[in-house]
């Protein structure tokens, strides 16, 4: 009888709370289940097998990671909502004569209790959804996953081991504070006074400061290489403004608006006002963490997607044609050699090279100041970090091939050439090489087919047309005495397409590498040649895309989840401590109809100001998001505009979603009263 | 010329699963004067609390009806009757009431705000009222930061910035010790002096002993009344003392 008293008292205080105990256990059991997902896909040897699947699940360990310790933090944050509601009948349960040891033991099975519910569940949808979970990556990954149902023992210890340690440490709390608080504070834990929150000016205008200097940074960034470093920098200093802002800086502007007589003396906007300095002090922090994380998932959703909805173009930008054989050499010869090796295999094949792209080009990465293109980056005084704005790619490319590739027939004089830039914009007429001539811009290309280097590296890029190749040789010899060893060489680069399936591209393209090889190995001499073929790459481009985007879903729903709970939790307490300030109003002569509008309009806007401000960031993080795509070689602005603008707007229907469900809670519990 | 007029006032509440009917107010039938200080006592159960509902017109009796000065309060409409509330009747309760969001100050405001009345005019009314309640000190302060004695002189103060034609007041000591008791009191006494009609619920014989009437509700019916007439404080309080022990015990008054 005794043994089963506190398991069983346990049982019942849960179940009598469970308004507040259900949807932490669904969110504890969504956790779980994420965790599993998410491990399971990083150990199956289905995923393995498929093409890519090795960079998949790579890619997902690092977010197996980012789960656990979200779920920790996050655990640990609602479930202090829940103490704080539970206190009170704790307290009675002291005051009837109940010890703090009897109370622990109480403490005890409820987690207990929690924690076997949380981890059977999970661990069920887990294993039932892993298929699911397995078949999408499969689709991803462009593959047909097998039918095989699979059970990683090894992720669910380890999940266990995650989770008891988790729920180990929230009872731990719990239980310090159950023990350091006296019965009758618990009893009136709930109900103790709030004092009226003071302004602080210095940190709402701190706040403000600092979200506008991460605004500031986030759209001035120009390189994609800085952008990185400048984004986490950026993310810290928003995410402290954010907090700085909902916390103080909501309260000192609705103190500023009470200083304002004329203002706040008025039917709609008295009431409104006053309740919402103590409504965005209770519930600054909350607000603030559901703004990063919308933040968050908008931002890792809308990346994500836009990589993998645009990986095809993206693939053709960095493999420019189906095959491509770059020779690094002056001489015609050797580049002829190889380049007749492919055509033979293709011609074996039975196929032909259609679209063929054929040009010779110099590139060299150098530091531009103004129009001027200097070598020696050692002779610079004053490099530093921002000195990465300045470096750009140069690439070197005689007339006759422009024209030959565009279909153009220009001409130019000695000195003159024509340009074309990638990622950047050349503002100068003239272009002067160090230790060389100075050269006139005649004009800009309109367009020019880049090579995949250009695009690899993401650098700012120009393309100089110079008149012969004679000029080419000239820059050459002098960037080479500069550079010594680390000089560049001259490409010869040539690409065709070719009209066959994937298989037999890949096919050719093994076969070009291997006789390529054999020749080098025949020829001391023989110059080294980078055979790509596009086919073979495209695998590894999707697994790695496909993989971000993946865990970008997962993630996503993970601090949606999340969100969610915190939404609920707020819309609940909020309520309750509504329910006896809407009596009042209603006897002092407020219709019913404007208490409703009042409330309606303060819980409208404390719900929807993280909306709009992770609106704001979204939009202000759009240039730095769009410098560091082009990292990973992402060039198309429209295609993120309109995945970033798509998933905010089902971000926000899902968002009003909640929001409307839980409202509908919060309206039962403030007319509970009446009733 | 009578300020209220209720008339065979019956309150049946059923309760919501089975149909069970609980009769609170049977048949309650009084009238109370302009300029007076009435008080209703009557044990726990009694139907006090649904009267003052009632009064209130926050409940809808059964059947019979509420005058207020020849208006049947149960007539106006919903969308007017806060409205009515507001420009008729002040309330002062047991627990004061009082919105921990505001200060003292914007609590008494809250009335005249709804009234939409500008800035300069609220502040003009609530200096001679804040004055005569001494609390002119405390109105930038929170309710949490003031004693009961002193948050309920603002819920005075509360309900009198409106000017009401009659102040309600629901056990206004319960949460009082019994210095602030007095004090109240007192302050109720010299309103009423004023020609301020104020009807008291209460239980505390004290209280009531400050009335000028005091009606006994026993069983959802007035069962006895008490005028003061020449009587002190100290003499009703004795008679109220008596009739209450009559009530208990279950015998007839005469």
């Amino acid at each position: 009888m005794r043994q089963i008293f506190y398991p069983k008292l346990a049982a019942s205080g849960m179940y009598k709370n469970r308004k507040i105990y259900l949807p932490y256990l669904l969110t504890c059991i969504g956790m779980v289940m994420m965790h599993y997902i998410i491990g399971f896909l990083t150990v199956n040897k289905g995923v393995a097998a498929m093409q890519g699947g090795d960079t998949m699940q790579l890619t997902l360990s690092f977010g197996s990671g980012v789960v656990a310790v979200f779920a920790m933090i996050f655990l640990f944050y609602t479930n202090s909502f829940l103490i704080r509601r539970r206190k009170k009948e704790f307290g009675l349960y002291n005051i009837l004569g109940m010890g703090k040891w009897n109370l622990f033991r109480v403490m005890f099975w409820e987690s207990f209790f929690g924690g076997i519910i949380a981890l059977l569940g999970g661990l069920g949808c887990g294993i039932l959804l892993s298929k699911a979970a397995e078949l999408s990556m499969a689709k991803v990954l462009g593959e047909t996953a097998s039918l095989h149902f699979a059970v990683e023992y090894g992720v669910i210890g380890k999940t266990v081991v995650l989770f008891a340690v988790i729920f180990g440490v929230i009872l731990l709390n719990s239980v310090r504070q159950i023990y350091v608080s006296k019965p009758v504070e618990l009893m009136h834990s709930e109900a103790a006074g709030e004092k009226p929150p003071k302004a602080n000016w210095f940190l709402a205008l701190a706040g403000v400061a600092l979200l506008g200097v991460a605004y500031y940074l986030a759209v001035t960034i120009q390189n994609p290489l800085t952008a990185m470093l400048i984004f986490f920098v950026a993310v810290v200093l928003v995410i402290l403004g954010t907090y700085l802002l909902f916390m103080a800086g909501s309260v000192a502007f609705c103190r500023l608006l009470q200083k304002r007589k004329g203002y706040y003396y008025r039917t709609n906007h008295f009431v409104s006002v006053s309740s919402m300095v103590f409504r965005m002090k209770r519930n600054g922090a909350g607000l603030a963490s559901i703004c990063i994380l919308s933040t968050m998932v908008l931002v890792m959703i809308s990346s994500t997607a836009c990589l993998f909805i645009g990986k095809e173009e993206n693939l053709r930008n960095r493999y420019p044609r189906n095959m491509v054989i770059d020779t690094f050499t002056m001489d015609e010869t050797y580049a002829k050699k190889a380049q007749t090796e492919a055509l033979n295999v293709v011609k074996e094949h039975g196929l032909l090279a259609e679209n063929v792209l054929h040009y010779r080009y110099l590139g060299i990465g150098c530091y531009m100041e103004e129009n001027q293109v200097i070598l020696d980056i050692d002779k610079l005084e004053s490099f530093s970090m921002n000195g990465y704005e300045n470096v750009i790619q140069l690439y070197f490319i005689p007339l006759s091939d422009y024209n030959q590739i565009m279909g153009k027939e220009e001409t130019l004089e000695p000195n003159q050439v024509l340009m074309y830039c990638a990622r950047t914009d050349y503002q100068y007429d003239t272009i002067n090489i160090e230790g060389c001539t100075t050269m006139n811009v005649r004009e800009k290309a309109p367009e020019f087919i880049e090579n995949g280097d250009g695009v690899a590296t993401v650098l700012p890029t120009l393309y100089v047309f110079v008149p012969d190749f004679e000029m080419i040789r000239q820059i050459f010899e002098i960037q080479s005495a500069v550079y010594g060893d680390n000089s560049s060489f001259c490409h010869d680069y040539f690409g065709f397409d070719l009209n066959c399936s994937e298989e037999e591209k890949i096919q050719v393209g093994r076969e070009t590498s291997s006789r390529l090889q054999r020749l080098a190995a025949e020829d001391e001499s023989f110059p080294h040649v980078n055979s790509e073929c596009a086919a073979a790459e495209r695998n590894g481009f999707y697994a790695l895309y496909g993989g971000m985007f993946f865990l970008g879903i997962l993630l996503g729903v993970v601090f949606i989840l999340a969100a969610i709970l915190i939404i609920y939790y707020k819309q609940i307490s909020e309520g309750y401590e509504d329910q006896s300030r809407f009596g009042i109003m209603q006897k002092v002569g407020m219709t019913k109809r404007e208490i409703r509008k009042s409330v309606n309009s303060q819980v409208l806007t404390v719900f929807f100001l993280p909306l709009i401000t992770a609106g704001i960031h979204l939009g202000f993080a759009f240039p730095i998001l769009l410098k560091i795509l082009m990292l990973f070689g992402l060039l198309d602005k429209m295609l993120l505009i309109q995945v970033a603008v798509g998933s905010y707007l089902i971000f926000a229907l899902f968002y009003v979603l909640v929001y409307r469900i839980t409202s509908r809670l919060y309206y039962g519990i403030i007319t509970a009263r009446e009733k | 010329m009578s300020i209220l007029e209720v008339n065979n006032l019956k309150k049946i509440y059923t309760t919501r699963f089975g149909g069970n009917q609980v009769m609170a107010l049977k048949n309650v039938t009084f009238t109370v004067e302009k300029g007076e200080y009435v008080a209703i006592m009557g044990e726990s159960g009694s139907g006090k609390s649904t009267l003052l509902n009632i009064l209130a017109a926050l409940d809808k009796p059964t059947a019979g009806t509420v005058m207020l000065e020849g208006k049947d309060i149960a007539k106006i409409k919903e969308s007017t009757l806060a409205q009515f509330r507001r420009d008729n009747l002040g309330f002062v309760f047991q627990d004061f009431h009082l919105l921990d969001t505001f200060s003292l100050e914007d609590n008494i405001y809250l009335p005249m705000v709804l009234a939409k009345n500008t800035y300069p005019k609220m502040r003009e009314r609530l200096a001679p009222i804040a004055k005569k309640l001494g609390i002119s000190d405390l109105m930038k302060k929170y309710p949490y930061e003031v004693s009961g004695g002193q948050k309920q002189r603002a819920a005075v103060a509360r309900a009198l910035i409106m000017e009401p034609k009659l102040i309600l007041a629901d056990e206004p000591t319960g949460a009082l010790d019994s210095k602030a008791t007095d004090s109240l009191l007192s302050l109720f006494s010299s309103l009423n002096e004023e020609g301020q009609t104020i009807l008291m619920v209460t239980h505390s014989v004290k209280a009531a002993s400050h009335a000028g009437r005091v009606l006994f509700i026993k069983d959802g019916e007035v069962f006895h009344q008490l005028y003061r007439g020449n009587s002190s404080n100290q003499e009703l309080y004795q008679k109220i003392s008596d009739t209450l022990t009559l009530l208990s015990t279950g015998g007839d008054v005469q």
